[in-house]
């Protein structure tokens, strides 16, 4: 083979390219790696011996997790599971009713529509600080049916509050989606005597799945992390979810079990990783699109 | 023009007016939401900045006094440009590093998707999280040198700065290779054969090619930077403190967000209004920067 | 498979609202307390639990966690399910929170009590809040170590003497295999004992000088340079470098659990722990006062007070107010109640109380039988307690990590201006 000058080079560089990624990459999964790695050892090692292997006297075993399962009087499962109820339910929630709005939105199109429209877009700039306080105590004073009902204050009726706070950028996003998806089919359906509802969900839904896809991976992403919200709008007398666990551990007084912490941060994290290996690809597009929406 | 009037007109007649019978439906419930959720609370929050409270239900209106306590406490004065440095920095720092990523990364070198992977999953961990992984690592590497990121404003600075990096860069390269891969490559061979150097090539081709993805990603860096909050409170919480003449405390690593957060609940009564206009001045700075944002994107939408 | 996931999502949001039960309406009334004591948490469940299963009424125990008690009691008060029973323990928060407070004068657990001592009144005379438990804190002592190391008790007399003996049991920690002093962490999860606890010596000094009835607006800080002293031997004389303080994560009660140290500050709520975690027997222990070299400090006792008043939140509904003091006279008059309530804050100053079996409370009685001067919680005093303890805290880092002059002037300046800072803000 005739040697081509100018590949040669290229080929070397992107090699070089390559190797220098690699070693990047392992850098980037570090600081998880040390998480996984602490929580094997016993508490007062995490502060003292931070980087090295847990071996011989530092070397807890399963105990960190065992310990850390009712660590606080409250068992870890427990806001485990609230912090996924919570994640899908609201999830759910803002999906289902928010492509609904956006779609009455882009297509009816009144001056009712616009004000709705502008209102949503104005909530996606309000900052969580500006109605935290208000939010708190409207959420503890509100019924899921108004004035009957269970208050929202609970994970099975916190995602009324996401919904309401979280609503401008999934309208924001469905509305600007609805709007490129010709009229064609739905008066298609309309002239065959389909009904606006069965429209919707045979039709547009169908549509709509890739910013559907998109919106529920940042609503997921969002609702999972979250901290403040649940932290203030919750009965904190019954429920924790994960991150306010961490936080309650962290901040607790008597002493503070590294070890076991970090075996929580660990089961904590463990479910975010799965979840982005079986839906990278979807992660990554919802994100392009979000943040060029948004 | 008249195609378009038609097309309106028939989708009147077929879809609006059905649907509107269904209004209640579609746009109810994420109404009702709405005010629950956003509206009652967002306007009882302005009312109440205008009221001295100890618990929201017993607020007396005494006017800007909590505006102008608001403007005077050397705390939130550096906390405002204790944020507004970080942003600036952050925005600088994190889109050098994820555009340098995202270039080399869209050059078809081996491996890509798997680092485009490990550069990405940071950004699925919540903010208390990071901000106990990053803790102890800090205090890991400092305690060798008998310190903590407790002790040194510039730790806790450059600390969380550190910690932001390996949040967002994954997220701010992904737009930025969607931006790189959108750029015409007729455009750049044209460039290679007329011999353009690789950085000329940069620079006036790649460059201006991916300006909305610049616009975004600096708006985007820009107010996550101020309205940071988790990754404060978990890996520095304020700490170290200083203390002005008159003996108030100055957190030096308190952000505005976490300022307001502890002006509402650790202290007195009267602090109460005074962390709400501290949220309405907040709410001010952040809106106004996304509103730049919104308008700055449109109009590029509308050049093109 | 799709079909089934969505059909799983909306039976799932069907029933969502069938899991949160509405609070029903019970005639009975229930009680929350919103507890302010960590430790006790584990024991106060059980207390609740007992409750509960004598009489049916509900009855909730919330902690907060370390530092932040009036974070998380703001929040509470602001609910409709608001705490009916919480923590009002210091003249600070009866300015606050006593519009809030249920008049406790002439209920059947105001009559239980043995003292006046405790109890918090407004301007007006409205009795506030009530002492339900009274502690007493200073430096616990292993005698057997000691003894190991060739020292007696009565050796130490004052500032000086326990000085000359932490210093040589440190000089020689390797040979004994123990040390002088345990740890003195400042993470959340200990700092409070020296930003609160040892913070009594100047504050308790000073207002025996100038006879405070009420927080004064400066603080003179006359006595500082005594809980310097103090410090500065907890510090230089304990197995961990001082300038490792900062980071914490040492678990002190461990270590003198473990008899690897001779001294450890803290109070008799640690009794519990260490005599059925660890195992040390009642003949081990001691506590002595604080010696910090101030005049006439052979004649010192151990810090006696509390900072924990039951208040009755007089905004609850009348059936919860109703229940929550019937469950607080249950406590001080039943015997379960009385024996949990020994068992996690030692002494209580009921007329029905259990004796608790607690070395460290006898001898807070032993020296005042001998006549010496209790040092009484001066501490309750300060303004904006969480904030200014925090400054503090953060300032006392600074001087750990290199002990020099320009460092202790923050620490005097975190005490005495902001002091003046905070009491100008709860003020105004």
């Amino acid at each position: 083979m005739i040697s081509h000058p100018g590949l040669a080079p290229e080929r070397t560089r992107k090699m070089i390219l390559t190797a220098l990624f690699s070693i990047l990459c392992i850098i980037y999964v570090l600081p998880v790696f040390m998480v996984a790695m602490n929580s094997f050892k016993l508490n007062t090692y995490v502060k003292t011996d931070t980087f090295g292997w847990p071996r011989g006297e530092s070397f807890a075993g399963f105990s960190n997790f065992v310990t850390g399962m009712t660590f606080g009087n409250y068992p870890f499962f427990k806001s485990a599971m609230y912090s996924f109820v919570i994640t899908v339910l609201s999830s759910a929630l803002i999906l289902i009713c928010t492509s609904m709005a956006a779609w009455y939105i882009a297509r009816v199109d009144s001056l009712f529509c616009r004000a709705i429209y502008y209102l949503c877009v104005f909530s996606m700039v309000v900052p969580f600080q500006m109605v935290m306080f208000t939010l708190a105590k409207t959420a503890d004073t509100v019924r899921l049916f108004g004035f009957w009902g269970p208050k929202l204050n609970t994970p099975w009726t916190i995602p009324v509050i996401y919904l309401g706070f979280g609503a401008g950028l999934a309208v924001f996003m469905f509305a600007g989606f609805v709007k490129s998806v010709p009229l064609a089919m739905e008066e298609a359906a309309a002239i065959d005597g389909c009904g606006p509802v069965r429209t919707f969900f045979q039709i547009v839904l169908p549509v709509l799945k890739p910013t559907l896809i998109s919106v529920g991976i940042l609503e997921i992403m969002w609702i999972w992390n979250d901290y403040l919200l649940p932290y203030l709008v919750l009965d904190r007398t019954m429920y924790m979810t994960m991150p306010i666990h961490i936080q309650y551990l962290k901040g607790s007084y008597g002493t503070v079990d590294l070890g076991a912490t970090m075996a929580l941060i660990f089961l904590s994290i463990i479910p975010v990783i799965v979840f982005y290996l079986i839906c990278q690809k979807h992660i990554i597009k919802g994100v392009a699109a979000g943040a060029v929406k948004g | 023009m008249k195609h378009r009037d038609s097309a309106a007109s028939l989708s009147s007649t077929l879809i609006r007016r059905p649907i509107r019978h269904w209004g209640w439906l579609f746009v109810g419930p994420m109404l009702l939401a709405f005010c629950v959720g956003f509206l009652y609370p967002f306007f009882r929050g302005i009312y109440l900045s205008f009221c001295r409270f100890r618990t929201t239900s017993d607020a007396v209106f005494i006017g800007l006094g909590n505006y102008s306590r608001a403007l005077t406490d050397p705390g939130f004065v550096h906390a405002f440009w204790y944020t507004a440095l970080f942003a600036v920095v952050s925005l600088v720092i994190i889109n050098l590093l994820a555009f340098a990523v995202a270039y080399f990364l869209t050059q078809g070198i081996k491996g890509s998707n798997l680092f485009r992977t490990v550069f990405f999953m940071p950004n699925l961990i919540g903010g208390i999280v990071l901000g106990y992984i990053w803790s102890m690592i800090f205090d890991g590497i400092l305690s060798k040198y008998n310190t903590s990121i407790l002790m040194k404003t510039e730790y806790g600075f450059w600390g969380l700065i550190i910690l932001v990096c390996w949040q967002q860069v994954g997220y701010m390269m992904i737009i930025y290779i969607a931006g790189l891969q959108a750029v015409p490559t007729d455009m750049i061979e044209a460039a290679n054969i007329d011999g353009a150097s690789r950085w000329q090539t940069l620079i006036r081709i790649t460059i201006p090619n991916v300006m909305p993805s610049i616009t975004i990603c600096t708006f985007l860096s820009l107010s996550n930077g101020f309205k940071l909050f988790d990754q404060n409170l978990a890996l520095t919480a304020g700490q170290p403190y200083l203390f002005a003449a008159d003996g108030s405390q100055i957190r030096t690593t308190e952000m505005l967000a976490l300022n307001i957060y502890n002006t509402f609940y650790s202290q007195n009564s009267v602090s109460r209004g005074v962390a709400q206009a501290k949220a309405v001045i907040f709410f001010v700075l952040v809106a106004s920067l996304g509103l730049i944002q919104l308008f700055a994107t449109r109009r590029k939408e509308v050049q093109q | 498979m799709k079909k089934l996931i969505i059909a799983l999502l909306v039976v799932l949001m069907a029933i969502a609202p069938i899991f949160a039960q509405p609070v029903t309406e019970a005639q009975t009334g229930s009680v929350y307390w919103l507890n302010f004591k960590p430790e006790s948490d584990a024991v106060l469940q059980e207390l609740a639990a007992a409750y509960t299963a004598e009489t049916g009424v509900a009855v909730k125990v919330v902690t907060a966690a370390s530092g932040t008690y009036q974070t998380t009691l703001t929040a509470e008060m602001d609910k409709e399910a608001a705490p009916t029973l919480f923590v009002v323990g210091n003249a600070a928060a009866v300015d606050t929170w006593g519009d809030y407070c249920y008049d406790l004068k002439g209920t059947a657990v105001a009559n239980e009590l043995t003292t006046d001592a405790y109890n918090l009144y407004d301007a007006n005379g409205k009795l506030c809040s009530i002492g339900y438990c009274y502690e007493c804190f200073g430096i616990i002592v292993n005698t057997d170590l000691l003894a190991k190391a060739g020292y007696k008790l009565s050796d130490i007399k004052n500032f000086a003497t326990l000085k000359k003996v932490a210093e040589d049991i440190h000089a020689r920690a390797s040979k004994l295999g123990f040390d002088a002093f345990t740890s003195s962490g400042m993470d959340p999860s200990s700092s409070w004992r020296f930003s609160g606890h040892l913070g009594n010596i100047p504050l308790y000094y000073e207002s025996v000088a100038d006879g405070w009835t009420e927080c004064p607006p400066t603080l003179k800080g006359t006595y500082l340079q005594n809980f310097k002293n103090l410090w500065d031997l907890y510090i230089n004389n304990a197995a961990v470098a001082p300038n490792t303080l900062a980071v914490g994560g040492y678990d002190a009660e461990a270590e003198f659990g473990k008899q690897q140290a001779v001294f450890y500050q803290n109070g008799n709520w640690e009794y519990d722990a260490l005599t059925t975690k660890y195992g040390l027997k009642d003949s081990q222990l001691a506590m002595i006062p604080f010696y910090c070299g101030v005049e006439g400090e052979e004649k010192a006792g151990l810090n006696c007070g509390t900072e924990n008043c039951w208040a009755v939140n007089a905004r609850a509904k009348e059936a919860d107010i109703k229940a929550t003091l019937d469950f607080m006279s249950w406590m001080v008059t039943s015997a379960k109640g009385t024996e949990l309530l020994a068992k996690t804050f030692g002494a209580i100053p009921y007329k029905k109380a259990a004796a608790p079996a607690n070395v460290f409370l006898a001898q807070a009685n032993e020296y005042s039988a001998k006549g010496h001067y209790v040092m009484t919680w001066a501490f309750n005093y300060t303004p904006n307690v969480e904030t200014w303890r925090a400054g503090v805290v953060s300032a006392m880092n600074q001087y750990d990590a290199n002990q020099t002059d320009a460092n202790w002037e923050t620490v005097k300046t975190a005490f005495i201006q902001g002091w003046a800072a905070q009491y100008k803000a709860a003020n105004n």
